[in-house]
């Protein structure tokens, strides 16, 4: 993945950001296709990520990044840099209007909500092409987001991050034993650093298969660096397992049902940085329908 | 439950179920430089079944510890240095070998023991990678032992290496005995030129956008060149290439698929038939490249060029001959460079010449097509400006650097009006992020997948050899010598004279 790189930087008034950008984007090297504007929203504590995040996937050229921080402002200056802008401390209720002048035009907008008024992301749910929610605490967010599904696609980064867990799963499934023995499944346990995220794989997991009465899902606290270390889905004598491998660098997956004889294999733990699950979002235009059903079952419980 | 229900939304595209992938051939070069790297990326990036086991059968005496010990080399050659990690070592414990020669029926029954043990005998992908002269022996034994027919459940599919015949009666007999034991559904003739993200991306650029296809005609399109340089030369592959040439290893296949795709039809459907059925279409509408006319008793070939490369100088170093490369007969006749001038009798491109090259040690590696539009009808800048007005060009970068790019004339900034062309360029490695797979990752997930959009049909095949058997027929027939071109330039004159009777010329690469 491409790193930051050092640009000319200039702070300028809102009304000259659009030629800053020309002034200031590098004259060397072909011109390269814009795809999208990624748009970051949060309170000023929660956008140094956010910063790092797009002027990286600025710096690539492909897409127009803007970092939002939501304040007390309602002229900020803007820093220009490249294909990044970054407006300090706006007036919430302006958060939508700003986007609305800064976003490319004819191209999807991708916004990534860090937090912040709830009424914006109501606002820029009229605007964005795909809001992807990234809150310590998310159950208002989505929450609010379930009413929001048909003004525009929803995801969450947690939810990004979950992707290779939630397919290697799915591969399970693939084998036709494991998915007769669907039913006899009774027990779920999913140990983690991050409780929400374990939460997601399980409402998923869930709510798109019907287990037997009984099923239960147990959630185990684990270390904080890895949001799920390992998954199990359990019968008394049959087990679809997948778990982190050591240095966290490969996940190992084993299935034992009746009727198939025991297959494991390691897979590689992708490297699942925010730009990496950034320019995931990027790549998918429709509504996240399995994310939809999940949160919908989650906020529903 | 029937469907996986947790494929429902994954972001991923999806994965093939329970597969065994046969290698015949398995110390062969392809497996070595594509088959095994392919696998291990397909593997690493999760695309790759829970349940999957490779099984490599070749003459070499080894057993399944040093064919996992040749998958680590490969890896190491070709997926790069830190590939032999905990992925490589899981996939290399699923690998196993079957030391044999292919023509033993005992092999057979071997490998058919072997696949209940390894998955059940579900998903098999057999691939041929092995010398064309024993395709139809494999073909047969697999056909006889009953293994290309799948049991209760699962499927049985063979992935044929090019070149698929020689000509025109081979290609039709390898069809015939292969539809004697696989339906065509389960057959693959691959091509790896149709799994570049490029080629691909035609069908979308043409067929997905409203704005090109209307000017996809000869109202608009004054001519189109396909170009495929190769800046090495015969290397290893001598023994194959003295029988081959440039004609039958390029442009038969790869140049007439990518023709196809250039010139087809808009399918109905992205589906595999449908495409499949529309390049076809444009296939058949290629004139012959023989004349019916005479020349003293001969039929004339004035559209195809042949040549040979001498001794030259190639990406910064001395190259030899054609005819002093190791394995190559000094009297050989063997073509290295092909160009062609290829015209379709349909409403579309009527009058539309497809100028079509290819050859080895040209100063260039790249793979390109050239849409050539028609100029303005009026040169209204023709006095304002001391520069003429190029045509307008579309260039698809198949290899090595994928993209499309659209040139066109804008004024240059000042008081004068002079005007000077610009490129836009859109490239695939660095607009969407992420990697761009290989095109053998893409095929051969595409086979377990079932999916045989991108890969050539029976008919195609034999109609494409019907195009080239005529032109091999000619030349085989002369007594003249090839004509040659240095190594490090781009072909003979002839090829210039090809595109110059036009009154046209080669697009400077």
């Amino acid at each position: 993945m491409t790193t930051a790189t050092a640009i000319e930087a200039r702070e300028v008034p809102f009304s000259e950001i659009a030629t800053a950008m020309v002034d200031v984007c590098p004259r060397a090297g072909a011109m390269r296709a814009l795809v999208a504007t990624v748009v970051a929203v949060g309170p000023p504590d929660r956008l140094d990520l956010a910063t790092d995040t797009l002027q990286i996937l600025g710096d690539a050229g492909t897409v127009r990044s803007i970092v939002i921080s939501e304040g007390d402002e309602a002229a900020p200056s803007a820093r220009v840099a490249g294909n990044t802008v970054a407006l300090k401390g706006l007036k919430p209720q302006y958060v939508n209007n700003a986007v609305a002048a800064l976003r490319l035009s004819s191209l999807p907008t991708l916004v990534w909500w860090r937090g912040g008024r709830p009424e914006t992301l109501d606002e820029l749910a009229d605007l964005a092409d795909r809001i992807v929610l990234d809150e310590d605490e998310p159950e208002t967010s989505w929450r609010r987001a379930v009413k929001l599904f048909e003004a525009t696609a929803f995801s969450d980064l947690r939810w990004a991050r979950l992707t290779q867990w939630r397919a290697l799963m799915a591969h399970f499934f693939d084998i036709p034993e494991v998915r007769s023995a669907a039913t006899q499944f009774s027990r779920l346990r999913i140990r983690g650093g991050d409780h929400v995220s374990a939460e997601l794989f399980a409402a998923w997991l869930t709510s798109s298969i019907s287990f037997g009465a009984g099923f239960h899902v147990e959630i185990e606290r684990g270390d904080e660096g890895a949001p799920i270390q390992s998954i199990h889905l359990l019968d008394q004598d049959q087990e679809l397992m997948l778990r982190t491998g050591a240095g966290r660098t490969c996940i190992e997956t084993a299935v034992s049902v009746r009727g198939h004889r025991s297959v494991s294999r390691i897979v590689a733990l992708a490297d699942r940085t925010p730009v990496d699950a950034l320019t995931e979002e990027l790549m998918i235009r429709a509504r996240d329908l399995a994310f939809e059903r999940t949160i919908q079952a989650l906020v529903a419980d | 439950m029937n469907e996986n229900p947790l494929n429902d939304g994954l972001r991923l595209e999806p994965t093939p179920g329970p597969t065994t992938f046969v290698i015949f051939g398995a110390s062969g070069d392809l497996t070595k430089r594509k088959l095994l790297p392919a696998i291990y990326r397909l593997s690493k990036r999760g695309r790759l079944p829970a349940q999957f086991a490779v099984i490599g059968i070749s003459r070499s005496e080894i057993d399944d510890d040093a064919f996992r010990t040749q998958f680590r080399e490969s890896l190491a050659e070709f997926a790069g240095p830190d590939s032999w990690d905990d992925v490589a070592k899981s996939l290399a414990s699923r690998m196993y070998y079957v030391s044999a020669e292919t023509d033993d029926p005992e092999v057979y029954r071997q490998l058919k023991a072997r696949l209940e043990q390894i998955n059940g005998a579900e998903g098999v992908l057999f691939y041929l990678a092995i010398p064309p002269s024993v395709y139809g022996v494999v073909i047969e034994h697999l056909g006889t032992s009953g293994l290309s027919r799948p049991g209760e459940r699962g499927w049985r599919r063979v992935i044929v290496e090019k070149p698929f015949g020689t000509d025109l009666a081979s290609a039709r007999a390898l069809n015939q005995l292969a539809h004697q034991h696989f339906d065509e559904e389960q057959v693959y003739r691959i091509d790896h030129y149709l799994g570049k993200e490029t080629v691909q991306n035609l069908l979308v650029f043409r067929f997905g956008n409203g704005m090109f296809e209307p000017v996809w005609n000869r109202r608009y399109i004054d001519h189109v060149q396909i170009t495929a340089a190769e800046t090495v030369g015969v290397e290893h592959r001598a023994s194959y290439y003295e029988g081959a040439g440039a004609l039958r290893d390029m442009v038969q296949n790869h140049l007439m698929q990518v023709l196809s795709l250039v010139a087809m039809e808009p399918p109905i459907a992205f589906t595999a038939e449908s495409v499949r059925d529309r390049k076809m279409d444009a296939l058949l509408a290629v004139q012959p490249l023989v004349e019916d006319k005479q020349n003293g008793g001969r039929p004339v070939l004035s559209n195809v060029v042949r040549a040979q490369y001498r001794a030259g100088w190639v990406n910064g170093s001395e190259v030899p001959g054609y005819l002093s490369e190791k394995g190559v007969s000094k009297q050989s006749k063997t073509e290295t460079y092909v160009a062609g001038r290829v015209q379709l009798d349909n409403w579309r491109w009527a009058g539309v010449p497809f100028y079509l090259r290819t050859g080895k040690r040209l100063p260039k590696r790249t793979t390109e097509i050239s849409i050539q539009f028609r100029r303005p009808p009026l040169e209204i800048f023709r006095r304002a400006s001391q520069t003429s007005v190029a045509p307008d060009l579309l260039i698809v970068n198949v290899q090595p650097d994928e993209g499309i790019s659209l040139r066109f004339e804008a004024k240059l900034p000042g008081t004068r009006m002079q005007i000077a062309p610009v490129m836009m360029n859109f490239r695939y490695g660095t607009t969407f992020g992420g990697e761009v797979p290989e095109a053998y990752e893409t095929l051969l997930l595409d086979a377990m997948l079932g999916d045989t959009t991108l890969f050539a049909r029976h008919d195609f095949v034999e109609a494409s050899w019907a195009l080239i058997t005529p032109v091999i027929e000619r030349w085989s027939g002369l007594g003249d010598d090839v004509p040659t071109y240095e190594a490090g330039e781009w072909g003979p004159p002839e090829a210039d004279e090809l595109v110059g009777r036009d009154g046209r010329r080669w697009r400077t690469l």
